[in-house]
């Protein structure tokens, strides 16, 4: 495979408007992205006493069982994770026969509160209505039946599956008085209880109350609009947290988990403002050191170069703040892309013009690092792949489970380091 | 099937995958959306396949499937060509391309002209049946397509035909097949299709002395290969110590040749030593369990099992086929295959003080009363690392054997 016209046939970010005019590294891909399916399956994971029916071919059906069957949030072997299996009869004929044999049985063994119907691409292609299914098994059994679309060829990734199961659960909330909690909504990876923001919230006396998908239940999604605020971490949890502004008032705060210390003390702000509570005095200190982090690495990272790959972080945002450190990108994959005049995308514009390409394609990438030749590489590879090519890995993921200003501090970190790492690596390259 | 509680049996189109993904020199390209092939990574991963750089997906977007456009598998077959030079590509479809109906035969036809690697179209989108259908349309396939005998006569060569790395412990029998025949007949093997075989070998493998058959998903591909090349085949599978001497027997007879003593002699001292355990048998034929066994797997596993645990003095009063029976010529009538997972969960859950040699899904839904152990597919807590513990020839008994002494001592 040739580098160079990988390179030449990718756009940079100046020309594109929409993700649509963003190409893939190649026409053929692997691993390629996930599949909404499977996001379906992270958010389903995170409530506890419901059921992820998936209704599809042995294929899909198996794989998603085979994902769930060694986590515990799913129950293991014995879990949650049901199907339907499909075959050319029902793709013929339809699917509704099979699933009401088969919700009698998961109604006589399972007795759910909850259950997510959850079709794949071959049910949206011979368009099976769902929907109306789902109405009607609600109306037979009595409990909360959501059906979730995750059709792959219609999205370009994972994450659309992990937003329509969390915004399905809007059907299942009921009016509430107001309490002094808050509802965290669309976290997908670590432990809210964990992080920094919680912390901060804990000490202003606010409590928790909803979180959907990092760990909830039936009864707290039902009692969801009893909270002050929805505290929105990742924007697949927009549509739902927009719903219930419009039907129960909730106001939102989209805090997700970005790394500018400026724009993480703002959103603080904003969301004690929300609470009628001031900011706590320790968001103050970590503010301040956060920034002082961030002026002593300028110095460190000023002139290094990478290829963005895939972080916990808002991908946009993230580059916008490395630049603003000195840094320059190279090459960003991308699934999603902000409109033009968005300020990360213009402060990216304003100093570099990278390639943008999609995601999840690592395999033609190897011939892409002999011609951009980045000092490194943010997001999954393997690490030792990329030394012998004298690039470095910036480890992300250790940022997965953190909100609030920690993120700053631990992703500068790891930038310096990573950074120090590549330089050394140039000069043992250039020793041999 | 209705409700699926646990893993449903796999689809003809993940068998042709896993088959294919094992020709060295290959690539396979899925023309589908793209999270099927991130998704299916693990699991090849567990069988000991390593997808990268062979395994391409096209993704496909929603004009795709409404406009029925195949320009993106067009630019990704090209690509492949240039960019990977493959003496071969296998193009296979998706759910969604069966049913919208897309004709890679006829896609692979016009394309072929445009590149150097040779296309081949597998049209299984997983609504022709379970993993057996699959294997069978493979293995035919890459007789009837990529065989050849372009190294002329290889007198001291063997093929396997069926192995499948969906089984258990496969490389480890593969193993012991090769110390077999190594031993037995001075023979080593040349390819094992659908486990470790490269375009190179399969090429030359109608050169080979004689094909064994390990399960009947293969016989299609054996029977295409005697017609073209001449080469004898041994359909069977060497299970137990009684069951190894009756396999390396009839391929002797298709050989010409005489077991070796030093084989004969430790299978006869094996048989010894396990004599134990038929007296054990007769000694339980009066307690509250006689001793019983229950087999979960495919087919020629099953068969060979049983005969194993006949041999034993064992009942043998359940043996489960996950897969169709229908392209088995004249099935045993005591193998039963259900159509519904609710029926083979109500058989495993109702055995007591049985000896259970099945897969992991099975043995957990299993009473705590039985004495397991994992023999084949699907793995939950077991996963293909090893080469050297085989579950078939004479080491294969030796394991099996410390399960049924540990079956003795808990059995009342």
């Amino acid at each position: 495979m040739d580098g160079q016209t990988l390179v030449s046939r990718m756009k940079r970010l100046g020309e594109v408007k929409s993700i649509k005019e963003v190409t893939q590294l190649s026409s053929a891909i692997f691993p390629g992205p996930h599949c909404p399916l499977m996001g379906a399956m992270m958010a389903v994971r995170g409530i506890k006493d419901s059921i992820m029916l998936v209704i599809g071919t042995d294929e899909c059906t198996y794989y998603t069982k085979n994902t769930t069957i060694s986590n515990a949030a799913f129950g293991g072997i014995d879990g949650r994770c049901l199907s339907v299996v499909l075959d050319q009869h029902d793709v013929t004929f339809g699917c509704k026969e099979k699933l009401d044999a088969a919700f009698q049985e998961l109604m006589e063994e399972y007795r759910p509160r909850a259950v997510f119907l959850v079709t794949t691409c071959v049910v949206e292609v011979i368009g099976d209505d769902v929907d109306s299914m789902a109405e009607q098994l609600q109306e037979k059994y009595g409990i909360h039946i959501m059906p979730v679309h995750t059709e792959h060829f219609k999205t370009e990734n994972h994450l659309p599956g992990v937003r329509d199961t969390i915004t399905a659960c809007f059907d299942m909330m009921k009016k509430q008085p107001v309490t002094d909690r808050v509802n965290v909504i669309g976290q997908r990876m670590g432990d809210f209880t964990t992080t920094e923001l919680y912390r901060m919230l804990c000490q202003s006396g606010i409590s928790l109350g909803m979180k959907l998908p990092s760990g909830t239940t039936v009864s707290e999604i039902e009692q969801a609009p009893g909270a002050k605020v929805n505290i929105v971490v990742n924007p697949i949890g927009l549509p739902l947290a927009q719903k219930m502004q419009k039907a129960f008032g909730t106001p939102y705060v989209l805090f997700d988990k970005y790394i500018d210390p400026d724009r993480i003390y703002g959103l603080y702000q904003e969301l004690f403002s929300c609470l009628e509570r001031p900011v706590p005095q320790e968001v103050q200190t970590l503010y301040q050191r956060a920034k002082q982090a961030v002026t002593e690495a300028r110095s460190r990272l000023e002139g290094i170069t990478y290829i963005y790959g895939n972080t916990p972080i808002d991908c946009f945002e993230y580059n916008a703040f490395m630049v603003k450190l000195g840094m320059r990108p190279l090459l960003i994959q991308t699934n999603d892309l902000p409109p033009e005049g968005d300020p990360n995308r213009q402060a990216i514009l304003d100093r570099w013009d990278p390639y943008v390409t999609k995601t999840a394609n690592i395999a033609p990438l190897q011939y892409v690092y002999d011609v951009l030749r980045p000092n490194l590489y943010l997001g999954h590879e393997y690490a030792t792949r990329l030394r012998k090519k004298g690039i470095e890995i910036v480890h992300g993921d250790i940022m997965s489970p953190m909100l609030g200003l920690e993120v700053t501090l631990a992703g500068v970190s790891e930038l310096i380091r990573a950074s120090d790492a590549a330089r050394q690596l140039r000069e043992e390259r250039k020793a041999i | 099937m209705s409700l699926c509680r646990y893993l449903p049996t796999p689809s003809d189109r993940m068998a042709v995958m896993w088959t294919l993904l094992t020709v060295k020199d290959a690539v396979v390209l899925e023309y589908g959306p793209a999270g099927t092939t991130h998704y299916c990574v693990s699991l090849f991963g567990a069988m000991g396949i390593s997808p990268d750089q062979t395994l391409f997906t096209t993704h496909m977007s929603e004009d795709d499937v409404i406009m029925g456009d195949v320009q993106r598998l067009e630019r990704a077959i090209v690509e492949l060509d240039q960019s990977y030079h493959p003496k071969v590509i296998f193009v296979i479809a998706s759910a969604v391309t069966s049913v919208i109906g897309t004709d890679l035969v006829g896609v692979c036809s016009y394309m072929q002209d445009q590149v150097d690697a040779r296309l081949i179209a597998m049209e299984n989108g997983g609504f022709r049946g379970d993993y057996t259908i699959g294997l069978r349309q493979a293995y035919t396939m890459l007789a009837r397509e990529l065989s050849g005998a372009e190294a002329g006569p290889l007198p001291g060569r063997y093929n396997v035909l069926g192995a499948s790395a969906s089984s258990y412990r496969i490389r480890s029998d593969l193993w012991e097949i090769e110390d077999l025949m190594s031993r037995s007949f001075g023979l080593v093997q040349h390819t094992a299709l659908g486990v470790d075989s490269s375009l190179a070998e399969l090429a030359s493998m109608g050169g080979a002395r004689v094909n064994l058959v390990l399960r009947a998903e293969a016989l299609p591909a054996a029977r295409y290969l005697q017609e073209q090349f001449g080469t004898p085949y041994f359909y069977g599978v060497p299970y137990g110590y009684n069951g190894t001497r009756g396999w390396l027997a009839g391929v002797g007879a298709l050989l010409s040749r005489p077991v070796a003593q030093e084989v004969l002699d430790q299978l006869q001292e094996r048989e010894s030593q396990a004599a134990t355990f038929r007296m054990y048998a007769s000694m339980y034929q009066n307690k509250p369990h006689r001793p019983a066994a229950a087999i979960v797997g495919d087919y020629d596993m099953i068969q060979g099992m049983a005969a194993m645990c006949r041999d034993l003095d064992f009942e043998t009063d359940l043996l489960l086929c996950p897969h169709t029976l229908k392209d088995i010529e004249s099935p045993d009538p005591n193998v039963r295959h259900f159509t519904t997972e609710k029926e083979q969960l109500d058989a495993l859950r109702s055995l007591e003080y049985h000896l259970v040699l099945a897969d992991d899904v099975s043995l957990h839904v299993c009473g705590k009363t039985n004495t397991g152990v994992c023999v084949s597919f699907p793995l939950v807590s077991h996963v293909q690392i090893a080469n050297h513990l085989p579950l078939m020839g004479i080491r294969g008994t030796d394991y099996l054997l410390e399960t049924v002494d540990r079956y003795y001592q808990v059995l009342e």
